[in-house]
C-alpha cells in the first residue's frame, strides 16, 4: 500500500496525455468541418463540433479516471495478495515447528513430570504472528498437552495399581514360602510329604517371579531387601529357584565373591529372567550353563543354552527391546512372556548398570553374558557362602572318640552365647529351626552340681554310642524337656547319671 | 541356609538366603535307593575341593570323623531328606562311606548283667 501512489504517479503524465488526444482529435475534426462546410451550417455543425469534443472529452476522462482506480486497485490487491502470501507461510512454517520441535519437546517434558501451565509458558512463539493465529496455536498446544497430561496421569494410575497388586501378591508369597520353608524343617524326614512340599515351594516361587517382574515394569523395585551381602553362588542358585525348569541348569564354577544386600534382588531376577528365557528356548532335553567368572570390570555371569538362537534380525529386536526398556509399562506387554521378561532386565540393567550382551553360543544357542559392575560386589567373607561358613569348624566328635568320657570336663560356656545351638539332655546340640549357625557346637556341660559325689560313676560310663545319642537327639527334637531325659535315660544310656539334674535341661 | 547373622536383625524381609531347598538336590526328595538311614554314620573318604558344591564341601568337611545323617542335617541346617539326597550323591561316588549304626540292643544291658551276676551269686 506503501508504494501505491508512487508507481502511478510515473504513469500518470503519458496516460494524462493519452486521455487528452480523443477530445482534441474530435474538437480538430470540429474545427476542419466547420471550415469546410458552407457558411450557412456553420453555425449547427460548429454547436454540433462542441458538442462532440465535450462529451469525447467527457468520456475520455471518465475513462481515465477508471483506468487510474483499475491501476490502483490492482496494485492494492497485488500487495494484499503478497501480505496474505507472506502470512501463509509464516503460518506453515510455524505449524511445521510445532509438529517437528514443540509438541515432541513438551510432550517429553510431560512425560518427565512437568505440568502443562510450566510448559506452556517456556514454549516461545514465532514473534511476528498476528494474535487471533498466536491464541488459536496456544489453544491447539494446551488441548493436546491437556489429553496427554490426562492419559498419562490414567497411565501412571494404571501403572501405580499394577504395583500395587503385586506388591501384595509379594507380601503374600513371600509369606507362604517362610511357611513352606518350616513346612520343610518339619517335615523333612518324610520324603513323600517333603517333595510335595518342595514342587509347592517351586509353583510359589515361579509365582513371585511373575509379581517382581510386574512391580519392576511399574517402575518399582523387585520384592525382598536384604541387608547383608550374599555370595553369589546363593544368588545364582537363588535365580535357578525361581524359574520353571532349574533341573536343567548345570551351575558351574562360581568366583568367589558376594553382592552387596540392595542389588541382590535385582541381579537374582534379572538372571531368573535371563535363564528363563534360555531354557525356554532351548530343547527341553538340552542343558543351561551357568558360570560367573571375574572380569576387569566386575563379574561375568554368562548363561548359554544349546537352543535354536537368535538370527541376526531377532537378535537386533531383541536388544532393541532391552534398550528401550525405559518407556514404562506397556500393557500390551504383560500377555507376552518374552517380551514382559525381556523388558524387566532392561529395566534392571539400567537402573542398576548391569551390562547386557546376546551373542551366538558355541552350542548353537544363545549366550547370554551379564556383567555385574565391580562396585556392587565385594569379597565373600565365606566363600562358598553360609553353609560352607557354618560347617568349617569341626564338630566335636574328636572327644567323643579319644576319651572314654565325653561329658565332663570341657569348658562350659553360657548357652546364649551361641544362638545357633542349643544343647538337649545329652549334650548333643540341637538344631534351631530358622535360626543361624554362627558357632560350632561346643558341647556345653553346666558345671556340676554336686563335687564328686555324684560323678564317680562317669569315668566307669562306657562311650556313648553314636546311635544313642541319636536317640537322645530324636528326643530333643520333638519331646518335652522332662520327657526327654526320661526318654533318654529310658532307652539309650542308663549310664549317664548326671543326666536329670544337669541344669542345661532346664532351659529348655 | 540362613546366613549366620541374620536371625537377629528382627527383620523378616531379609531373612532367610535367596534359594529355596529345591535347587540344592535339584527338586528330589529322596535318594534313588534308601541307602541311608537317620542314623547312618557317613565318614568322608576324599578331601573337599575347590568348586564343589558348598553343601557337599561342608559334609565332607566335617566328616572327617564319623557324623549321623540327623547331625549333618542339624550342623547344616538343612531338612534330612534334602542331606539325604547330597549324601546318596556322595555315597554313589565313593566320596563318603556310610556304617550301619550300632543298634541298641546289642549293647549289654548292665541291669541284665547285673541281674545275672546277682542271679549266679545266689546260686
Amino acid at each position: 500500500m506503501v508504494f501505491a501512489g508512487a508507481s502511478p504517479g510515473g504513469r500518470r503524465p503519458a496516460s494524462t496525455l493519452v486521455w487528452v488526444l480523443p477530445p482534441a482529435a474530435t474538437a480538430v475534426c470540429a474545427a476542419l468541418a466547420v471550415t469546410a462546410v458552407p457558411a450557412g451550417a456553420r453555425t449547427a455543425v460548429a454547436w454540433c463540433g462542441v458538442v462532440a469534443t465535450l462529451v469525447v472529452a467527457v468520456a475520455a476522462a471518465e475513462s481515465m479516471r477508471r483506468g487510474r482506480l483499475i491501476a490502483t486497485l490492482r496494485e492494492r490487491f497485488a500487495a494484499q495478495e503478497d501480505g496474505l502470501r507472506r502470512r501463509l507461510v509464516e503460518q506453515e512454517e510455524e505449524i511445521r515447528r510445532l509438529a517437528r520441535d514443540l509438541l515432541p519437546a513438551a510432550v517429553d517434558r510431560l512425560r518427565r513430570g512437568s505440568m502443562v501451565d510450566e510448559v506452556m509458558k517456556d514454549i516461545d512463539h514465532a514473534p511476528d504472528l498476528d494474535r487471533d493465529f498466536e491464541s488459536a496455536h496456544r489453544a491447539l498446544l494446551r488441548a493436546v498437552l491437556e489429553t496427554v497430561r490426562a492419559e498419562e496421569d490414567l497411565r501412571d494410575a494404571a501403572q501405580r495399581a499394577f504395583v500395587n497388586i503385586a506388591r501384595r501378591v509379594q507380601a503374600i508369597v513371600h509369606q507362604q514360602a517362610q511357611d513352606l520353608r518350616e513346612l520343610e524343617d518339619k517335615h523333612g524326614a518324610d520324603p513323600e510329604v517333603f517333595e510335595d512340599l518342595l514342587h509347592i515351594d517351586h509353583g510359589n516361587a515361579l509365582v513371585g517371579r511373575l509379581a517382581d517382574s510386574i512391580a519392576v515394569l511399574g517402575g518399582s523395585r523387585p520384592g525382598r531387601q536384604w541387608q547383608k551381602e550374599v555370595p553369589l553362588f546363593n544368588v545364582l542358585r537363588g535365580a535357578m529357584s525361581r524359574i520353571l525348569e532349574y533341573q536343567r541348569v548345570d551351575l558351574h564354577s562360581v568366583a568367589d565373591v558376594a553382592i552387596v544386600g540392595p542389588s541382590v534382588e535385582p541381579l537374582i531376577h534379572a538372571l531368573a529372567e535371563l535363564l528363563d528365557n534360555a531354557t525356554r528356548y532351548s530343547p527341553p532335553r538340552t542343558r543351561v550353563h551357568l558360570t560367573a567368572i571375574e572380569v576387569q570390570s566386575g563379574i561375568a555371569i554368562e548363561i548359554e543354552d544349546a537352543g535354536v538362537g537368535l538370527s541376526a534380525e531377532a537378535r537386533r529386536r531383541t536388544e532393541l527391546v532391552l534398550a528401550q526398556a525405559s518407556t514404562g509399562l506397556d500393557l500390551n506387554d504383560l500377555g507376552e512372556t518374552p517380551r514382559l521378561g525381556l523388558a524387566v532386565v532392561g529395566r534392571l540393567a539400567l537402573a542398576y548398570r548391569f551390562q547386557i550382551s546376546l551373542r551366538p553360543s558355541a552350542y548353537g544357542g544363545v549366550r547370554a553374558v551379564l556383567v555385574v559392575p565391580q562396585d556392587i560386589t565385594c569379597p565373600t567373607p565365606a566363600p562358598g557362602g553360609a553353609i560352607a561358613r557354618a560347617a568349617k569348624l569341626p564338630p566335636p566328635k574328636p572327644v567323643k572318640r579319644a576319651t572314654p568320657t565325653p561329658m565332663p570336663a570341657r569348658v562350659a560356656k553360657p548357652a546364649p552365647d551361641h544362638p545357633g545351638f542349643r544343647q538337649n539332655g545329652a549334650g548333643l546340640p540341637q538344631r534351631r529351626r530358622r535360626m543361624p549357625v554362627v558357632t560350632p557346637p561346643i558341647r556345653v556341660d553346666a558345671p556340676p552340681p554336686a563335687p564328686a559325689a555324684d560323678r564317680p560313676a562317669e569315668p566307669a560310663a562306657p562311650p556313648v554310642q553314636p546311635g544313642m545319642w541319636l536317640a537322645a537327639f530324636h528326643q530333643g527334637l520333638s519331646g518335652e524337656p522332662s520327657d526327654d531325659t526320661e526318654a533318654t535315660e529310658a532307652t539309650g544310656t542308663p549310664s549317664i547319671p548326671s543326666d536329670p539334674t544337669d541344669p542345661s535341661n532346664k532351659d529348655e | 541356609m540362613s546366613g549366620p547373622d541374620r536371625g537377629g536383625t528382627g527383620k523378616d524381609w531379609d531373612e532367610g538366603g535367596p534359594e529355596r531347598l529345591y535347587t540344592v538336590t535339584r527338586g528330589r526328595a529322596q535318594p534313588d535307593r534308601t541307602s541311608v538311614e537317620l542314623v547312618s554314620l557317613i565318614v568322608a573318604r576324599t578331601e573337599p575341593q575347590p568348586g564343589m558344591q558348598p553343601e557337599i564341601a561342608a559334609v565332607l568337611r566335617m566328616c572327617q570323623f564319623p557324623l549321623s545323617v540327623a547331625e549333618i542335617s542339624a550342623y547344616l541346617v538343612l531338612p534330612v531328606s534334602t542331606v539325604s539326597v547330597i549324601l546318596a550323591g556322595l555315597l554313589k561316588d565313593h566320596r563318603v562311606e556310610a556304617r550301619a549304626p550300632v543298634p541298641a540292643a546289642v549293647l549289654p544291658d548292665p541291669e541284665l548283667l547285673q541281674a545275672v551276676m546277682h542271679g549266679l551269686q545266689n546260686l
